[in-house]
């Protein structure tokens, strides 16, 4: 309870904040559905001269395309704040004030700030998602629903945990940004079906930095009625161990942190 | 030969900050480097899976070889005429320190160039040389001949210099426009990411229409990469390449004059407080 009354405190303080720079919210969430639109143009390029790629058809791959927006979009809304610890916070000696007040440091830095600019991604996906649904027939039974909510939620876990775990090493080494920069933007490659990469790409995509459970698995189970208890519960399986570890990580780098010397 | 001498005295500081600069935030550089290979490996696949789906050993005029050292030249070409000036100059507007360049005997646009040339020669040696020996080894074990021509690598070297100064004072023209904005993250994310769909970036702007094509082609963000890439791959030839290179030094030109026009009007609603 005090913890979601914290929460509300926080997202008002936000609030108001992006009222006051509205043009600067609207430069950001536009800057990132272009970059998206940018991609789209891609594929819709490279379909205008082949019926279907790896035997996935256009809708499919905007489907798959659109799905790994959903858990990138929320991850980027809710936990941005990690970047800061990753490149300035503990460099600087910042993360003092988190070990002072009377929260957990880990959700003080998470709730602390919210990205709107990151509902330029999660709407694109989205619609992406919606308009590819329609023309691919796909119903949604509430089962599906909720097994989609899962999903997505479990998705972004997934991110936050890998964020949680590259920011934490910069209790270490002071500053971990580039780790971190290394490790989300290989999440590009879950943008597009597991299958039309190699084998042993597939299985570092899948278990090791497993993005692929955050998009193309799940992804295929709507699609092509893969697996549920695979696809689905497959992605709850691995963010729950890489929630667990990367926040034993965190805890543990967090004894292990000092401050700046100033 | 005076007058280079006298540059080289002044400016020659700013170019070994630049290299001090890239030395010390190497680690940064090196993340972000790894990211954009990655980001190279995920089009690999991409097209590989586009060839085997087309059935076909060209698509649209590209073989598969031909992509693949399209985008990691591509890739390349970004490093290359990457630049910092619109965060440098932004934030300096932005604090105030800006003075400290007006008060020197220097030009302020020069001072941001010189620096960000050390900053160039560590990536040629560190970056650029690796990946063309790596390319051309790729290209000898799939083509089976040696593909490389140092004429071709030459003026590729060349053309990107126009590039990058092209980019360098269309950046300083929107790192002055950080008097309006505020919000710099995202309208730099949104610049960049039209930036590398207008330049061909993402897809070759041979694979547009050819009306779009012939548009996309004069526009100046073909001038940032896609010239230099295609005179590398040897597809600008004879008078196609000399045009393009015209092309080019126009845009520069445009470019610089538009850059002094807005920073004189700039200079005069400057006003730095306490210092």
């Amino acid at each position: 309870m005090r913890f979601l009354r914290l929460y509300k405190t926080f997202v008002k303080q936000h609030l108001k904040n992006l009222m006051e720079y509205r043009v600067d919210f609207l430069t950001g969430a536009m800057s990132f559905m272009i970059n998206q639109v940018t991609n789209i143009l891609f594929i819709s390029i490279i379909f205008g001269q082949i019926p279907e790629l790896a035997g996935w058809s256009y809708y499919e791959i905007i489907f798959i395309y659109g799905f790994s927006l959903l858990p990138k979009g929320l991850d980027h809304f809710t936990s941005d704040n990690l970047w800061k610890v990753a490149y300035f916070i503990v460099r600087k000696g910042d993360f003092d004030k988190y070990l002072t007040r009377p929260i957990n440091p880990l959700v003080h830095v998470i709730i602390e700030n919210f990205q709107f600019d990151a509902l330029g991604e999660f709407v694109t996906g989205v619609v992406l998602f919606t308009y590819s649904s329609i023309k691919l027939g796909i119903y949604f039974t509430p089962l599906k629903i909720l097994l989609l909510i899962i999903a997505v939620v479990f998705g972004m876990f997934i991110f936050t945990s890998i964020k949680i775990a590259c920011a934490a090493i910069a209790f270490w080494v002071k500053r971990s940004g580039s780790i971190l920069q290394v490790l989300y933007m290989s999440s590009d490659f879950a943008r597009y079906p597991a299958t039309i990469y190699s084998k042993g790409v597939r299985f570092v995509i899948s278990y090791v930095i497993p993005f692929a459970f955050t998009s193309y698995y799940p992804a295929s189970y709507f699609l092509r009625g893969g697996n549920p208890l695979y696809c689905i519960g497959g992605t709850v399986v691995i963010s729950g161990v890489f929630m667990l570890v990367s926040i034993l990580i965190w805890n543990r780098g967090i004894i292990a942190y000092e401050s700046a010397g100033s | 030969m005076n007058s280079i001498k006298k540059v080289k005295r002044m400016y020659g500081a700013f170019t070994n900050a630049g290299i001090q600069d890239f030395i010390a935030y190497r680690a940064s550089f090196v993340g972000f480097f790894l990211g954009e290979i990655l980001i190279c490996f995920v089009m690999y696949f991409i097209w590989k899976a586009v060839y085997a789906s087309a059935g076909n050993s060209t698509f649209m005029g590209f073989s598969m070889v031909d992509m693949m050292v399209y985008i990691f030249l591509t890739n390349i070409a970004g490093f290359l005429t990457g630049t910092d000036s619109t965060y440098s100059i932004a934030e300096e507007i932005k604090d105030g320190s800006i003075i400290m360049r007006l008060i020197k005997p220097v030009k302020v646009d020069l001072s941001f160039l010189f620096f960000e040339l050390g900053n160039k020669v560590m990536i040629i040696s560190c970056v650029f040389i690796p990946v063309i020996l790596g390319l051309e080894i790729y290209r000898y074990v799939m083509l089976g001949y040696v593909a490389f021509n140092p004429i071709r690598l030459i003026l590729f070297m060349f053309s990107i210099s126009i590039s990058y100064l092209l980019a360098f004072y269309l950046n300083l023209i929107f790192g002055y426009l950080a008097f309006f904005l505020l919000n710099l993250w995202g309208f730099n994310i949104l610049k960049e990411s039209i930036i590398k769909f207008f330049s061909g970036a993402i897809i070759p702007l041979a694979f547009f229409p050819e009306v779009v094509r012939n548009i996309f082609e004069y526009l100046p963000f073909a001038s940032l990469t896609y010239t230099p890439v295609m005179i590398y791959m040897e597809k600008y030839n004879g008078s196609t390449l000399l045009l393009n290179l015209g092309l080019q030094l126009l845009w520069l030109s445009f470019f610089i004059w538009l850059s002094k026009l807005i920073w004189k009007w700039a200079e005069r609603r400057l006003a730095v407080q306490g210092g």
